[in-house]
């Protein structure tokens, strides 16, 4: 059973509570994917999320900004709680970003495109702004010469980054990050860890589903171990390496390091 | 940056066959070996004529009928007109294509090859060719000229689309289009109930589909409508349209809204063909687009919804554009059967092309010499030219497709 209280005792949020997930439940036609899940996020925190495939990692964080909808419970961003209101659900996905592992960019648009298309559609931000936003979030993330190539041009760092910035220039208030880099190449992980680093010592708040355990300890606040659709164990990154408790978050981490 | 860089990213390509280094390797060579090609073509007909007895003065006669119809005589120049204006359309669309993507890849840095003159003929080569045979056929130069003419408009505004980049263009191509219609039939003109020849064909089949489209756009988003009254509407017409042949649909058309129409507004029976092809091309156009909609990743409707597009847009800006990219190729094929389609419209005594074939062999002076042969070898060949045409662009376009952009 979540023991939630205990272990996140051992670190306090940073700022006022911006996630709030309360006894959520989701199913999948019957099969429970996240049962009783408790989190708090607070302002400029940074929580990386670990467990084995199939663990409702994913399943959490999309239930977040609604690409999910869970069955039972809470769940608050920023004060508001989604429901099945359309304009909340809107409301939250505007200041939520999310990086998806297999990057998602729009193929038929050019990387300044992909970037400026939300700003501009749902901000009414003008053009010219926006690609000036655009340019300065490509600079950020160190590829700004690419800005008027195609998605498929580019490699997949290159284009991780791109959806980084493209989350970015929404100007949202948390980022969710779901394995970012595990459909990359080994060489070009470290360009995209770079950036998210970067960003958090920016003071983003950042959800982070990862096994790379370098950016957890270099960042981390937070670390929320799942194991079949609970939250067995949350610490700090130090806790985690020195003297996890429970023994599946001992098996889990003999695996990965 | 270099316009000339080839693509290495095409698979790669047969080398130039022997016929496009040698007899289409400039553009003057390549009219050349199509106008003699023509040439040599019509003086095996001829000699094949003089064998085996052939008349083609039937042809030659009846050249007017096969074209467009029971266009009156002295009416002649409105589809000269209509031409000159479609040949202008057609060039400033293609030159106004050419300069999108040549804007487009010297912003992004992908391989960009220009269409040169000598592709356009070795392109066009079976229409060059065909119109020589038609040529041929005509007994005044008039014809010779207004031809050339109509070229140089086709060739003009093709040179000016390219230089122009503004999307003022593509009103212009639009304009162009009602123009050439309204030439054909307002001002006293003929209306399309009484057009007839390869001229309707060719009505029924734009038409069709230029109707078809934003119906089938509809019904395909129908069919994934959170309303089910929506969903079940759009899935009974798909579904009952497409199992059933086309030539019910036509049927149905000429008699039932016939029958359930007063006659004050009953339209007529051109009206009513494209009325029941229009819905037919719909159903299969949802399908063609719903094909695409499924070859679009779900992750390309989550990262739009995750950045705060709402649905419409997301469909709008990010599925649909991709959808419709998808469903090019199996569009054109469509196109293509919808074009040899049209025939069917002769069960109704429309005179098109093909109904035409068959009527000038009842005329007093061709009855009973079975120039049957000659006058549908004659059709075969305009609809043979259109559709392979048609679907060697259609395989190129996918290829083009297939690269860079994706
Ligand atoms: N759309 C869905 N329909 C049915 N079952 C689903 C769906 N999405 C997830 N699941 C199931 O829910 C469980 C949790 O899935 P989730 O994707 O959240 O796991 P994860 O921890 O992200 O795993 P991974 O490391 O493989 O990404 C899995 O058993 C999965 O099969
Ligand atoms: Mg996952």
């Amino acid at each position: 059973m979540t023991d939630n209280g205990t272990y996140t005792d051992a670190t306090k949020a940073k700022g006022e509570p911006i996630i709030e997930v309360i006894g959520v439940d989701k199913f999948f036609d019957g099969f429970q994917a996240l049962k009783d899940i408790n989190l708090r996020v607070g302002l400029q925190e940074v929580v990386v999320v670990i467990g084995p495939s199939g663990s409702g990692k994913s399943t959490l964080i999309r239930c977040i900004n609604r690409l999910e909808k869970h069955d039972r419970g809470r769940v608050v961003v920023d004060g508001i709680e989604l429901s099945d209101d359309v304009k909340r659900v809107q409301e939250v996905r505007r200041e939520t970003g999310m990086v998806f592992q297999q990057f998602n960019l729009f193929p038929h648009l050019t990387v300044i495109e992909n970037i400026t298309l939300a700003p501009r559609q749902v901000r009414h931000v003008p053009k010219v702004e926006a690609e000036e936003m655009a340019m300065q979030l490509l600079r950020r993330v160190g590829i700004p010469e690419q800005a008027n190539k195609y998605p498929g041009q580019l490699s997949g760092g290159q284009q991780q980054r791109v959806a980084i910035a493209r989350s970015l220039a929404m100007k949202p208030k948390v980022m969710m990050f779901d394995e970012p880099t595990s459909a990359l190449d080994p060489e070009m992980i470290k360009e995209v860890l770079d950036a998210m680093v970067e960003l958090a010592r920016g003071g983003m708040t950042m959800i982070v589903v990862t096994h790379e355990m370098g950016f957890a300890r270099a960042v981390a606040d937070r670390i929320v171990f799942m194991d079949a659709g609970q939250i067995v164990e949350v610490g700090t990154p130090e806790h985690f390496f020195t003297n996890p408790i429970e023994d599946r978050t001992k098996l889990f981490l003999s695996q990965i390091l | 940056m270099s316009l000339e860089t080839v693509r290495p990213t095409l698979p790669a390509a047969p080398g130039p066959s022997w016929a496009r280094r040698n007899l289409f390797n400039t553009w003057y060579n390549g009219l050349l070996t199509t106008v003699l090609g023509g040439l040599l073509f019509a003086g095996i007909w001829l000699g094949a004529r003089a064998v085996a007895g052939f008349d083609i003065t039937i042809l030659e006669v009846n050249l007017r009928l096969f074209m467009v119809g029971e266009f009156p005589r002295d009416q002649l120049w409105r589809p000269w007109l209509s031409g000159g204006f479609l040949a202008a359309a057609i060039g400033l669309a293609a030159g106004l294509i050419q300069a999108g993507s040549r804007e487009r890849a010297a912003r992004s840095g992908l391989p960009f090859t220009p269409t040169t003159p000598r592709d356009v003929v070795r392109r066009l080569a079976p229409v060059i060719g065909l119109v020589v045979v038609l040529l041929l056929l005509t007994r005044t130069i008039t014809p010779t000229l207004l031809t050339v003419v109509v070229a140089i408009v086709g060739i003009v505004f093709n040179v000016s689309g390219r230089r122009l980049h503004s999307r003022w263009g593509w009103v212009g191509v639009g304009a162009l289009v009602v123009a050439g219609y309204l030439s054909l039939a307002a001002f006293g003109g003929v209306g399309w109930e009484d057009w007839g020849g390869l001229h309707l064909n060719v009505f029924l089949t734009l038409a069709g589909l230029l109707f078809a489209f934003p119906v089938g756009i509809l019904l395909a988003l129908g069919r994934r409508s959170a309303l089910p009254v929506i969903r079940a509407l759009s899935v009974t017409f798909i579904e009952v349209v497409r199992g059933v042949p086309l030539i019910a649909v036509l049927l149905f058309g000429a008699f039932a809204i016939g029958f359930l129409l007063p006659e004050e507004v009953r339209p007529s029976q051109v009206t009513r063909m494209l009325i029941a092809i229009t819905a037919f091309e719909a159903a299969y156009v949802a399908e063609v687009i719903r094909g695409g909609l499924q070859a679009v990743p779900h992750g390309q409707t989550e990262a739009a919804q995750s950045l705060g597009l709402p649905g419409r847009k997301t469909m709008a800006l990010v599925v649909m554009p991709q959808a419709l990219r998808a469903s090019i190729p199996p569009m054109v094929g469509q196109f293509i059967s919808l074009y040899k389609d049209t025939t069917l419209v002769a069960i109704l005594g429309i005179g098109e092309l093909l109904e035409t074939s068959f009527v000038v062999n009842s005329q007093p002076d061709f009855l009973g010499k079975g120039l049957f042969v000659v006058t549908l070898a004659f059709a075969g060949l305009i609809f043979w030219v259109g559709s392979y045409t048609m679907s060697r662009e259609a395989r190129r376009l996918e290829r083009r497709l297939g690269v860079g952009e994706r």
